[in-house]
């Protein structure tokens, strides 16, 4: 008797943790209110990863801006201008959500993270810079990237050569044919099997300086100065 | 000459507050009724669209062998099992089996994905069966595969939108070094697919050197089929489990009910406070007018006539409480969704509050029955008051 009431038991568990387990996964199926509007590019473990590249911080506030929500086609236009190059594609778009983690150090603000999605060779490249408060590169970080030769692109070595650089270093830099002068001419390629990856990363850098110019350095609401922490 | 619909109105127009009062009871009654009976409606819909959307009722898998995205991640890519190809011809032959489609899961660790690396994943199958087995899939650019064991593939939007991949551009499966040619990007269906990255199943098969491996087959039962006699006989195969859809769907359904059963004894509950809201205006009203439906009688009215000019008066205010429900529930109908959105542990895509015409006219005529209910006492009431008792009575002053 004791042993049937066992079975029983064990029968309606089962049963329960497979009807669990497909609740489960139509849940996953189906998705649940999914975002519609485009990506952005967050970084993948901020606590992580902000500790990482302002070993000082003791905190952070991420903060999500569009161009199409801070300027519209008026800005998209003065942002192609100063990057020498079209939004284009599919997922380069006027709604992408980027975000912004200002950094502090107790009270004070002491800098910036933002990435911005570049088309690779193979995939997407995500490009990661930590800015100072005058909008210097701190430190360079690719998050993701998929080639033979992203890990050559991903070593701490290559970011090295970024560090200091400033907006007004890439200039002079051409996205579109690559073509560089000033210090930026320095920054060395490791891997040239991947010319296109590495031109791409330098698309990307000039394009996260040029959006952190206008969302940040530029803002007169984002003003690095003035200590505000605009929603 | 005056009509009785004239002389309820303005009978209700005397008390205003009161009888405005009352008609919010019974709006708000309306309103709980129609809402919720339209959550019911639109969470089954909603539940099957994506049930449907699914492609398939069941599917059969390796025994162990984690069946979605996210279990495999947590896994770490690994724990992949395997049956033999030659399931899904037994499968087939299954009369009550309308199609099929094999499908084989791959994962590759990505050294290169955020600091410590992470998992990519690629989903061979077959573009005819799988395409007619998810007809809703539509393609943002290209389209399937031109070859079975061409080396191209077709991304979800979501995972193109990561890769920042369009037709004609390459993706690479790291670790193996194979260069695949994107031709088709598909839209946006709030599925898993979104994320996914498919592939030809012959060349994921050749790659991985898994030749007559699956690691799902995807089943679509004929309509008039008994599903949890095919589940048996599934089992019965060697080594593979079934998770069949529309049982998963009943447990969905079943643990909602637990909390529509809550939801609709509130509803129950308002009703029947509305219910007495309206019976209690009404015998106040009969009461109020106790001479008035004397001297009524003196001039020749009938008990009937009484009987009637009372009920008219409690249909008017349901049919107008009714009618407020009704309009509050369809332009609060997003709202109401929104709460229902925040207080279920799992709700599925498109909208889960359907308010049709059918629903309106079975709300309004459950108001004006329960409203028709609750008049008969008070009317019955007022029918049975004796002429010379009511004039002589000093019930105003």
């Amino acid at each position: 008797m004791f042993s049937y009431v066992k079975r029983q038991i064990a029968t309606k568990a089962a049963q329960f943790s497979a009807k669990a387990a497909g609740v489960v996964l139509v849940a996953l199926l189906a998705g649940t209110g999914a975002a519609w509007g485009a990506v952005g590019c967050d970084l993948n473990d901020p606590d992580r990863d902000v500790a990482r590249l302002f070993p000082e911080s003791t905190g952070y506030k991420a903060m999500y801006i569009s161009v199409q929500q801070r300027g519209g086609e008026k800005l998209l236009e003065r942002i192609e201008a100063k990057l020498g190059d079209k939004f284009h594609g599919l997922f380069e778009t006027i709604d992408i959500p980027y975000t912004v983690y200002e950094i502090r150090a107790k009270n004070k603000k002491i800098g910036y993270i933002h990435g911005v999605n570049q088309k690779g060779q193979f995939g997407g490249i995500q490009v990661f810079l930590a800015l100072d408060l005058e909008g210097r590169i701190r430190a360079f970080y690719i998050q993701k990237m998929t080639s033979q030769h992203a890990g050559k692109l991903r070593d701490a070595k290559f970011g090295r050569q970024f560090i200091g650089f400033a907006l007004a270093d890439f200039e002079q830099y051409d996205v579109a044919s690559g073509k560089a002068s000033g210090r930026v001419d320095e920054i060395r390629n490791p891997a040239p099997e991947a010319e296109a990856d590495f031109r791409a990363a330098l698309r990307a850098t000039k394009k996260n300086l040029v959006l952190m110019d206008e969302f940040v350095f530029s803002s007169k609401v984002l003003s690095p100065d003035n200590g505000a922490s605009p929603q | 000459m005056i009509t009785k619909f004239q002389v309820a109105y303005k009978n209700l127009l005397r008390k205003k507050i009161r009888s405005l009062l009352t008609l919010s009871g019974i709006a708000l009654s309306a309103w709980v009724l129609v809402s919720l009976l339209g959550f019911n409606h639109g969470f089954e819909t909603a539940l099957n669209k994506d049930i449907d959307n699914m492609g398939f009722q069941m599917m059969i898998m390796a025994k162990g062998c984690p069946y979605e995205a996210a279990t495999m991640m947590l896994k770490g890519g690994t724990g992949l099992k395997y049956m033999d190809t030659s399931i899904a011809d037994t499968i087939r032959k299954e009369p009550d089996v309308e199609k099929i489609t094999p499908m084989l899961m791959q994962t590759v660790f990505d050294p290169n994905k955020g600091e410590s690396g992470g998992i990519a994943a690629y989903l061979g199958v077959e573009p005819k069966s799988y395409g007619e087995m998810k007809t809703f899939l539509t393609f943002r650019q290209g389209g399937w595969f031109t070859q079975a064991d061409a080396y191209e593939a077709v991304m979800g939007y979501e995972a193109a939108e990561l890769e920042q991949r369009e037709v004609g551009d390459l993706i690479l499966i790291p670790g193996k070094n194979v260069q695949f040619k994107v031709v088709g990007i598909l839209n946006r269906t709030g599925t898993q697919d979104d994320g996914t990255i498919f592939v030809p199943l012959r060349t994921l098969q050749k790659i991985f050197g898994k030749t007559d491996a699956l690691t799902t087959i995807g089943v679509k039962v004929r309509k008039d089929a008994d599903s949890s006699r095919i589940e048996e006989k599934f089992y019965a195969l060697p080594d593979v489990q079934v998770v069949n859809l529309a049982q998963v769907k009943q447990t969905i359904l079943s643990l909602v009910s637990t909390a529509k059963v809550l939801v609709l004894s509130i509803a129950i509950i308002a009703i029947l406070i509305a219910m007495v809201g309206v019976i209690n205006t009404i015998l106040m009203s009969v009461h109020e007018r106790f001479q008035e439906i004397g001297i009524l009688k003196t001039i020749g009215a009938m008990p009937g006539d009484i009987f009637q000019l009372i009920w008219i008066e409690t249909l008017l205010l349901c049919t107008t409480g009714g009618v407020v429900g009704v309009v509050l529930a369809l332009i609060l109908s997003r709202i109401t969704e929104l709460v229902f959105r925040n207080l279920l542990p799992y709700s599925p895509s498109g909208g889960l509050v359907l308010i049709d015409a059918k629903l309106v006219l079975f709300t309004l005529g459950a108001v004006l029955a329960i409203g028709l209910l609750s008049g008969l006492y008070p009317a019955w009431q007022a029918g049975r008051i004796r002429p010379l008792e009511a004039i002589r009575s000093d019930v105003n002053g």
